[in-house]
């Protein structure tokens, strides 16, 4: 692992910037003029009441979906506009809230979807079997092993996914995404429907993750006491709109976050 | 960053690659799937000795649908795109053989136009020419998905059909064209007599190998791109198509790639059929075909190769046998007699076979065998509770906006 972490150290000097961005859905504005900055290394969390619009956010920095207007920038390149499969190439990484995982395909396997975009082996390469596709395949199938062990799931690695608990499913999804070698990673409700011990498991994973490989993390989380332990600056969102940033501790005391959760005093 | 993530696991990986091989022979040998497959392979070659001619056409038959089947297998099964036009394709690659292979004639009134090429290469570029027929409607197949794909594939066929009705100089109108024998380094897969261990060989018997080695070829390529990195991707499309898109897969590309591929497919099964059949007629590739096809991939099993060779014998064979022994089945009489003939019977059969299949049996024939041997040891872990939420069932990311 620690060869990684510095590989990944060493690129990671790339803050995500979201400038502006709203997204409108034929008179819905899902997102009015959202700005805020993912420091390198850090972790983000976006948090705020349901429909606030945290995932149409997340749909926009992976692609997803199309912002109207606005800029989201990973370093120097712009992302905006590209196609999904570009932006994942640039080196951001997501989880999905509902589970994306094909239930019958082994853990192994869908943790090597996550390494497509670090393969090339094509159509004519693998139906030939060219030494070349084995070897890569055997490589790429080894640092799965790592990255399984990472995320506490090497003895599952030969089992379907979907025969695993929920908890160990939504790792699968994570790990699928470490997979990626992301610069950036976008974490949507991570802990969800977990139990208790899953949930410290994977708040552990996440922590040691952004400390020992230096990637950003974007998270959407609802668990607030994962939230104010993990995150180290938060941005909120009430109906599309940021009503207050900054650390956990500031985010806390904001009148305008305890309104947007409890409702104005009467 | 991807070169130096790569190379960085590099050093500690490479286990010696010479003892977990050793190991892989001796458990392959252990396994009782390993002679299974050696005798029926050892039965497959020794088949043309022992049966007539009706029978080896019925297995050629077989042989050419499960080549195509198994294209079809990889677009419709492994990445969920529904094709229509999979008749479409097999027209191309037998009549683009008969096109390139054929001498300019005069036959039925028709003159007919033909390159004369050798008919090896013309095979060649039959198959070659399927795919660029596939690549054609790459654009369209890219951008569709699922079924509607599968509406805008219907086009094919009725384009297909009005162009082997109507273009008559290529394709002999409605009589259609004499195919001429494949012939190979310089043995001819024709009828000139050649007995071989006091069995006399025609073109059947010949051509019987060729077909078996074109599908051992086909099957084991197509098994090497499901198993492998492109496999994954397409897998990942059919199941999640948003998720396989954020995971770096150029999903439109691979739809498109997925779609020339299994167009080759088809053109390979066209020749073969065509090289069968020593004639191609227009009537033949219709929507019927199209439909068979998928009963095919259905039956056998969606997205596995195994399950493409079971399902195309399955169906082809099926036809066949009842035409066969039509005078000793109850119900069914010879063909043109009136009552039920052995095609429709068939048909019936097979049709209630697909609803079978998909009622009690969702992974298809395929699964029946499969399940014996892999069934996933459930070891379940006593301190953790069932979540309430059905795993089982992720819900597909349809709306990925839908929370916000």
């Amino acid at each position: 692992m620690t060869t990684t972490a510095t590989a990944s150290a060493h690129s990671t000097t790339a803050a995500l910037a979201v400038q502006d961005v709203t997204v409108r859905f034929s008179g819905l504005t899902a997102l009015d003029g959202v700005s805020f900055t993912v420091e390198p290394g850090s972790v983000h969390a976006v948090i705020g009441p349901n429909g606030a619009g945290k995932s149409t956010c997340f749909n926009v920095l992976s692609g997803v979906y199309r912002a109207t207007s606005g800029h989201v920038r990973l370093g120097d390149t712009e992302l905006t506009g590209l196609p999904p499969h570009v932006i994942a190439d640039l080196g951001v990484a997501r989880t999905f809230q509902n589970l994306a995982l094909p239930p019958h395909a082994t853990v192994a396997d869908s943790l090597l979807l996550g390494r497509h975009r670090l393969t090339r082996s094509g159509f004519v390469a693998t139906g030939l079997r060219l030494p070349s596709a084995a070897r890569e395949e055997r490589r790429h199938r080894d640092r799965v092993r790592e990255i399984a062990a990472f995320i506490g799931l090497d003895k599952e690695l030969e089992r379907p996914a979907g025969s695993l608990p929920y908890g160990q499913q939504k790792l699968v999804e994570l790990g699928r995404a470490l997979c990626m070698e992301p610069k950036v990673l976008l974490l949507d409700e991570p802990i969800a429907g977990m139990t208790a011990d899953e949930r410290r498991r994977t708040a552990a994973v996440v922590a040691d993750v952004r400390d020992s490989l230096g990637i950003s993390i974007v998270l959407v989380e609802h668990d607030m006491g994962v939230v104010m332990r993990l995150a180290d600056a938060v941005t909120v969102l009430d109906f599309g709109r940021r009503i207050a940033g900054g650390t956990p501790a500031e985010v806390q005391n904001d009148p305008a976050v305890v309104q947007a959760y409890l409702g104005a005093p009467q | 960053m991807s070169d130096t993530a790569e190379a960085a696991p590099a050093a500690p990986a490479g286990p010696a690659p010479g003892p977990t091989r050793a190991q892989g022979v001796t458990e392959r040998l252990r396994r009782p799937r390993t002679y299974a497959v050696l005798a029926g392979s050892l039965l497959l070659l020794a088949l043309p000795f022992y049966l007539d001619r009706f029978w080896l056409q019925a297995g050629l038959f077989a042989m050419a649908a499960a080549i195509g089947a198994i294209g079809l297998n990889m677009l419709t099964g492994a990445t969920g795109q529904l094709s229509m036009g999979h008749a479409f394709f097999l027209a191309v690659g037998a009549y683009g053989y008969c096109v390139l292979a054929g001498e300019s004639s005069t036959e039925n009134g028709h003159t007919l136009t033909g390159l004369g090429l050798p008919t090896w290469l013309a095979a060649v570029l039959a198959v070659l020419l399927a795919g660029a027929a596939g690549g054609l409607f790459s654009p369209i197949a890219g951008r569709l998905r699922g079924a509607y794909l599968g509406i805008a594939t219907l086009a094919l066929i009725f384009i297909g059909q009005h162009v082997l009705f109507n273009a008559g100089s290529l394709t002999g109108g409605y009589n259609g064209r004499a195919v001429p024998p494949l012939s190979l380094f310089g043995f001819t897969f024709d009828d000139t007599e050649l007995v071989v261990a006091a069995v006399p060989f025609g073109s059947s018997e010949k051509l019987w190998y060729a077909g078996l080695a074109a599908l051992l070829l086909s099957a084991l390529f197509a098994r090497g791109v499901l198993r492998g990195r492109p496999g994954r991707a397409m897998n990942a499309i059919r199941d999640h198509r948003i998720a396989a898109g954020v995971m770096g897969v150029p999903v439109a590309r691979y739809r498109a790639g997925v779609f020339v591929l299994s167009s080759m497919y088809a053109g390979l099964a066209g020749v073969l059929l065509a090289l069968v059949f020593q004639r191609t007629v227009p009537e033949y590739f219709g929507m019927i075909l199209s439909l068979e096809y998928l009963a095919m991939i259905v039956i056998g099993g969606l997205g596995s190769v195994a399950g493409a060779v079971i399902g195309a014998a399955f169906v082809s064979l099926l036809p066949q046998v009842f035409t066969h022994y039509s005078d000793s089945l109850p119900l069914v009489s010879a063909p043109g007699t009136g009552g039920l003939a052995p095609g429709e019977a068939s048909r019936y059969l097979y049709g209630a076979a697909v609803v079978a299949v998909v009622l009690f049996l969702p992974g298809g024939l395929a699964r029946l065998g499969l399940a014996r041997t892999k069934k996933p040891k459930a070891p379940k872990k006593p301190g953790l509770p069932k979540q309430p939420a059905a795993p089982m069932q992720p819900a597909a990311p349809k709306n990925p906006g839908e929370k916000s």
